[in-house]
């Protein structure tokens, strides 16, 4: 029965078969063949403490309970080596790749080691050492394979040569070797594209991850689920290509949910999990033994995979069926643990960590560009994925005339009567303006900025830049745009409106509601940098916004009569130095006049006949402060900038919480 | 023991590994969880289905419309239409199961989509459809046919066992006792496996709740627990572990001896799941490749040349062998070929029978048919009276709508904590404002300006949670309207005032502070009525917001929408600029703005019947508040008027909130 089983599966086998035999204990002669990297994860534990029920119910709720995800787990791969972790949903395989990447969240408890080469990692090294490729890929949907792909390089490699046309050369060679390898070519110059029709297939998606990760050259390769969601055959190609890579001297761990019987003997090794527990580790030869052994021959015509996943599996259907099948789960992994196999593993383990010469940890290619290079790269690389978006470039520049129109609708034409709402109109407009653009503003960053957000939490998991650096392109690739558009807004508005026909009133004008629109976008971005769900920073953006225009612009409340605190407050907020820009601009030199002919002097609002009466009311001393209200509201945009910069640095930590 | 049966007749010398596999998943003869369908027998017909969608042009319009294609050119689109079903015959009976295999490509859900009367974009080119005979419409599937889809769209804030007792209350006959019900959501509970998580909630991308594979398993309990005739399932095993997704295979397999008709599509079944089938379906990109019994299958590709090689899946197998290779022109030609003259062997071969299945000998299909009357006979719940087929009617419905929503709101912690301190947050920055208790009285035009700050600026958060909240319940809104699992006018109802506690407590904790800080006429009756006017203020803004998140199909349209509507409203109000020096268009807008006749209620309220002292440098003159009102424009409706056309504008935004819910699809974009 057994001995069928191997023969047939030595039928089928493709021609990866014959590379994967058992690899020898150590190379013959260690100079002409590139060093075996060995990983030992040695006694690996895991615990979490939880709260045992939801909030509303109080009682339990109290109560926490710890629960152990993983439990003293110890593996042993060397390069050249695929191991495939199995298991059912829930069983502890995504936390095990975690474990071994060092992403585990802070607030468990880790114990164990896990050792490359004999050498323990420093928290810092893990992600210059593996390559993890998660579940769900992240690519911007207008770049090309070709482009994803050589951004991507251009940002892990820095050639010897300082000649940038050579480099260039390099990088896409590389990009191309790359391409070829995960038989991606003919892909080269398509888009990867956003909507279900006319975007490449989730298997190419896929791919196109693993060959970004690859670019970096890295030893160990982590694969979380890489055939969820894909059909049978693009599952099997991409398993396939697995082992090659592994083959070519590199370990390769993958995690995988529905494996199919012709996989089986793609593995070198094979780890089934249940409850956090490993229960067998092994060469499929080694597990088909084992589990005859135990009394479980595997049957004919059905997927071993399958039926040791079952076997394996604790079913909660009633307690009884729990009690059962948890039993024979211990029963299965005692026996392991008892085995010549498991003790082989500890072994192993033991000897490369008191090996005399530990070869050097192999770290991905860690000779990146310089901070400016890099950030040149993303710059081109965002700017390129937007420029091919019509819809977004559009959306940016017109939004702001967008929001003019309806002002121009109800307004028409500004007037020098005050009974005819001189006064009036120009504050609402200006109140307009202030409160209006931040919120233009805030749209464009939760339309465009979360997606480039997804892909540099990413990237900078792989080492490849950090999330700061992505912020700075972003806030550099939209600074054009937002130019362009308030210019459109303020050209349109101004003259339309027949504000002060001064040539550098206007520019003036431009200038001073400029800062709110990039303000308003900033402030988001900021927020986004802490709060993950976009709807969250929509109102909070909003709010702070409008409390920021009733506090700081005196529109709507004379700031003289404010209370103190809130005086000070203030002092901190563009909008105040935005509005008093705004209304001596526009008052200055104004005159003003009273219905017909002085008719109804006895009017309260015909007090005022010169703006300037209106701004030494509202806002004594603002005339004199025209430049430094210049100088204090264009800080804003820096210190904002710099607010979101540091932002994202905690970020990196809240990430791996 | 049935299985047994079916497993006997192709493999030889098994009764080992039978026992085996028997340990290894639990027993067949253990009780049988779900009492048997004992309506009508269905049988499903598909005559000479051809079925195409056009490529780009079934593209909803506001993604036409995102890609800058003008409306003139919609209908040209530059691809032909792609022939996606092709001349498909099928007849499956009550007590069968069919899986429908292929490699992914449009064939599939486009079937399912079909049978379900879910056209998107497609059109039935020729052949129809049956249903126990007549031709299907979208009435006689929502009465019989209970569709899983393969996304999940469940309330995140309900555990589990929520979920699934409120859809009991809705689903399961108005006959059956509560204890009856909860019996029935704890066996689809422990048939799914969900024990464990019976308490957890099911959350979202944003909520932490179970995993993704027991949200999945929520999903299909929904559908399992009304018990229907026929039971539909679009890729339930996608996401499963293979232990999962062999038991819920399993599950469905006795669902379908228990008289029921049950039809799943399947990407890949495993080698055991495949053993559970009764009837496959194999097709690649809409042509029929196999259809028949799923055990004669090999024997079927055996005879035409393509033995199933020892130790392969042969589901794995000849979904390989038939799928097309799209990885260069070349091999896509070859598999072309080599499918289509595949298809045609196998029309030859079934031309002669009525059901269009293979068969390898004559007497083997009958097996299906003849242990069913035994298990009929195991009823756990007797179901006889045409009365006990009642649905809760719309009283029942609202009443356990209302319960649903409630207490998924109240969990939503976040929200809430968020709503409230932004409530706070904005009553506390304005009410310090124009902080009233000190020496200097306001001037009139900073009470003015206080007074349309209170109803123009707190609806306006409310607004953008609506419009958040509604759409990320859309999809599920979608679904159970289109499962027919309650109607449009008890969910309105529910909603409406499902939302009223919570927009009571918001008003409170908004209007309260603000009124007291800035000391505003502290009288009992100057305080209900302007208490009374921010209510109905927010309230219309709330129901602006409903209407516009129902009617447009994304959130960003609704966005749109609703900042268009609500900056009109803003700039008409009477402040920004003054009512009188509107121009026609705008003051015919400011007649409808519900901001505007919040301001002119409260100004009518704080001013009229006070005398104001007014400053003129060192001059003080005291001016009746009427008088102020009156040079704003502002008293020349009565004060009853705000309210009533207030109240006005909040019906008719009710009204059409109702109308949308009623007459448009509330299917949004954000579904995949």
């Amino acid at each position: 029965m057994k001995h069928q089983l191997l023969t047939a599966m030595r039928g089928i086998g493709n021609e990866n078969w014959g590379n994967c035999q058992d690899p020898p204990e150590e190379p013959a002669d260690l100079s002409s063949m590139p060093p075996r990297h060995k990983l030992s994860i040695h006694q690996v534990s895991y615990t979490i403490r939880e709260r045992f029920g939801p909030w509303w119910d109080i009682g339990s709720y109290w109560k926490k309970w710890t629960r152990e995800i993983l439990k003293d787990i110890s593996l042993y791969v060397e390069s050249g080596q695929i191991l495939g972790i199995l298991g059912s949903s829930g069983s502890g395989k995504t936390t095990l790749l975690d474990a071994i990447s060092g992403r585990l969240r802070r607030k468990g408890t880790f114990l164990g080691e896990v050792c490359v080469n004999g050498q323990r990692l420093e928290r810092e090294e893990f992600q210059d050492c593996f390559s993890y490729v998660l579940q769900n890929e992240t690519l911007l949907s207008n770049l090309t394979v070709q482009e994803t792909l050589s951004y991507t390089a251009k940002l892990a490699i820095r050639e010897g040569s300082k000649d940038f046309f050579q480099n260039r050369a390099l990088c896409l060679l590389q990009v191309e070797a790359v391409m070829a390898e995960m038989s991606l070519s003919h892909l080269a110059n398509k888009l990867i594209g956003k909507r279900a029709s006319g975007r490449i297939s989730s298997g190419e998606r896929r791919l196109i991850s693993i060959a970004a990760q690859l670019l970096q050259d890295p030893k160990v390769m982590l694969f979380d689920e890489p055939t969820t969601g894909l059909d049978c055959m693009t599952a099997n190609q991409i398993v396939v290509l697995l082992s090659t890579l592994a083959h070519r001297n590199r370990i390769v761990i993958l995690t995988i949910h529905q494996p199919r019987s012709e996989l089986f003997q793609l593995f070198d090794k094979i780890a089934l999990m249940s409850c956090g527990e490993l229960v067998f580790c092994g060469t499929p030869v080694e597990m088909i033994d084992f589990f005859t052994d135990c009394n479980y021959p595997c049957p004919e015509h059905s997927n071993p995979f399958d039926f040791y996943m079952d076997l394996t599996s604790v079913d909660t259907q009633s307690k009884e069926r729990e009690i059962e099948t948890y039993k024979r789960v211990q029963l299965i992994g005692s026996a392991y643990k008892t085995s010549v196999i498991y003790q082989q593993t500890l072994e192993n383990i033991k000897r490369v960590k008191h090996l005399q010469t530990l070869p050097p940890v192999p770290f991905k290619t860690k000779d990146s560009p310089g901070t400016l290079t890099k950030l040149g790269i993303l710059l081109r690389k965002i700017t390129r994925n937007l420029l091919r978006d019509k819809m977004a470039v559009s959306v940016r520049l017109i939004q702001n005339v967008v929001m003019a129109l309806p002002l121009m609708f109800f307004i028409l034409q500004l007037r020098n009567d005050v009974l005819k709402g001189a006064v009036q109109d120009r504050v609402g407009l200006f109140y307009t303006c202030v409160a209006g653009l931040p919120y233009t503003g805030m749209l464009n960053a939760l339309a465009f900025f979360p997606a480039l957000r997804a892909v540099s939490d990413q990237q900078s998991q792989d080492g490849l830049y950090q999330k700061w650096q992505m912020l700075l392109a972003y806030i550099l690739h939209v600074l054009p745009f937002s130019i362009l558009s308030v210019a459109m807004f303020s050209s349109v508005l101004y003259w339309s409106l027949g504000m002060h026909p001064e040539m550098a009133r206007f520019g003036y004008f431009s200038a001073a509601v400029f800062v709110p629109h990039l303000a308003g976008e900033l402030l988001t971005l900021v927020l986004l940098g802490v709060v993950q769900n976009t709807n969250i920073v929509n109102s909070v953006v909003a709010l702070l916004t409008v409390a920021g225009v009733l506090v700081g612009s005196g529109f709507l409340r004379n700031i003289n009569e404010m209370p103190i605190p809130l005086k000070i407050l203030g002092y901190v907020l563009f909008q105040k130095y935005g509005s008093e820009i705004l209304i001596v601009n526009e008052f200055y030199g104004l005159n003003f006049t009273c219905g017909d002919s002085n008719g109804s002097a006895g009017n309260p609002l015909c007090l005022f006949t010169h703006g300037n009466e209106y701004i030494e009311t509202s806002y004594p001393g603002a005339t004199s402060r025209f430049t430094t209200n210049f100088v204090i509201l264009y800080a804003f945009i820096p210190l904002l900038v710099f607010l979101g910069i540091i932002v994202f640095k905690i970020r990196d930590y809240l990430i791996s919480r | 023991m049935i299985e047994n049966l079916h497993l006997q007749s192709d493999m030889k010398n098994l009764s080992r590994e039978q026992d085996l596999s028997d340990s290894v998943f639990f027993s067949e003869n253990d009780n049988s969880l779900y009492f048997t369908y004992s309506g009508q027998s269905n049988t499903l017909e598909i005559r000479d289905l051809n079925y195409q969608i056009k490529g780009a042009s079934h593209m909803p319009w506001y993604e036409q419309l995102t890609e800058f294609k003008m409306p003139y050119l919609w209908n040209r689109g530059q691809d032909s239409p792609v022939l996606v079903i092709q001349n498909l015959n099928l007849k499956v009976r009550s007590g069968q199961m069919l899986a429908i295999m292929g490699s992914s490509g449009y064939g599939k859900s486009s079937l399912l989509d079909v049978i379900t009367c879910r056209e998107r974009g497609g059109k039935v080119k020729s052949g129809q459809i049956l249903i126990n005979g007549q031709p299907s419409t979208p009435q006689l599937v929502k009465k019989c046919i209970a569709h899983v889809r393969q996304q999940d769209s469940l309330l995140p804030n309900l555990t589990v066992w929520e979920t699934l007792l409120f859809v009991a209350q809705l689903r399961l006959p108005r006959a059956s006792s509560h204890a009856e019900r909860k019996k029935r959501v704890e066996e689809v509970i422990a048939e799914l496996r969900l024990r464990q998580c019976a308490n957890t909630r099911v959350g979202n991308e944003y909520v932490r709740g179970v995993s993704g594979g027991e949200r999945r398993r929520v999903s299909i309990g929904v559908q399992l627990l009304w018990n229907p005739g026929i039971l539909i399932l679009d890729e339930p095993t996608s996401g499963l572990d293979s232990f999962t997704s062999h038991n819920l295979v399993k599950t469905l397999s006795r669902l379908a001896k228990g008289n029921r008709l049950v039809l799943i599509s399947l990407h890949q079944p495993r080698s055991d799941i495949f053993k559970l089938f009764d009837l496959v379906l194999l097709m690649t990109s809409g042509i029929t490749i196999y259809s028949g019994a799923a055990r004669d299958m090999v024997k079927y590709f055996t005879g035409i040349g393509y033995p199933c090689p020892r130790y392969s899946n042969p589901a794995d197998f000849y979904v390989d062998l038939t799928s097309i290779d799209r990885k260069d022109s070349q091999r896509e030609m070859a598999s072309r070929e080599k499918v289509k003259s595949l298809a045609a062997l196998f029309l030859k071969k079934v031309r002669d029978f009525d059901d269009f299945l293979w068969r390898a000998g004559e007497s083997v299909l009958n097996v299906s048919e003849e242990p069913r009357s035994h298990i009929i006979s195991e009823k756990t719940i007797n179901v006889s009276s045409p009365s006990y087929h009642q649905l809760p009617g719309s009283m029942q419905q609202f009443t356990i709508l209302i319960r649903r929503q409630i207490s998924n709101d109240f969990r939503d912690l976040p929200t809430l904590l968020i709503n409230g301190l932004e409530a706070l947050l904005m009553s506390m920055i304005i009410g310090f404002l124009y902080y009233g208790h000190g020496e200097i009285q306001h001037s009139y035009m900073d009470m003015a300006a206080l007074l349309f700050l209170i109803g123009s600026l707190v609806p306006f958060p409310v607004i953008l949670h609506v419009i958040a909240k509604c759409h990320s319940e859309r999809a599920m809104l979608y679904h159970e309207l289109e499962d027919g699992m309650y109607s449009a006018g008890p969910y309105f109802f529910a909603k409406v005032l499902g939302e009223i506690p919570e927009h009571c407590t918001y008003v409170v904790i908004y209007g309260i502070p603000i009124y007291w800080l800035a000391n505003l006429r502290p009288e009992p009756n100057h305080f209900m009525l302007s208490f009374l006017l921010m209510w109905l203020v927010v309230y219309c803004n709330r129901t602006m917001a409903l209407w516009c998140a129902a009617s447009l199909p994304t959130l960003h349209l609704s966005y749109f929408m609703v900042n268009a509507l609500f900056n009109s409203f803003y700039l008409a109000g009477g402040f920004i600029i003054s009512i009188e020096n509107l121009w026609t268009v705008p003051a015919w807008i400011s007649k409808v703005s519900p901001l505007r006749w919040c301001y002119e209620g409260l100004m009518q309220i704080q001013f009229n019947g006070l005398t104001y002292m007014m400053q003129f440098g060192n001059i003080t003159i005291p001016v009746e508040g009427d008088r102020i009102v009156d040079a704003l424009d502002l008293n020349s409706y009565p004060l009853y008027a705000s309210y009533a056309v207030i109240a006005g504008i909040s019906i008719v935004f009710v009204v059409f909130y109702y109308l949308s819910l009623r007459f448009i699809k509330q299917k949004s974009s954000q579904d995949w």
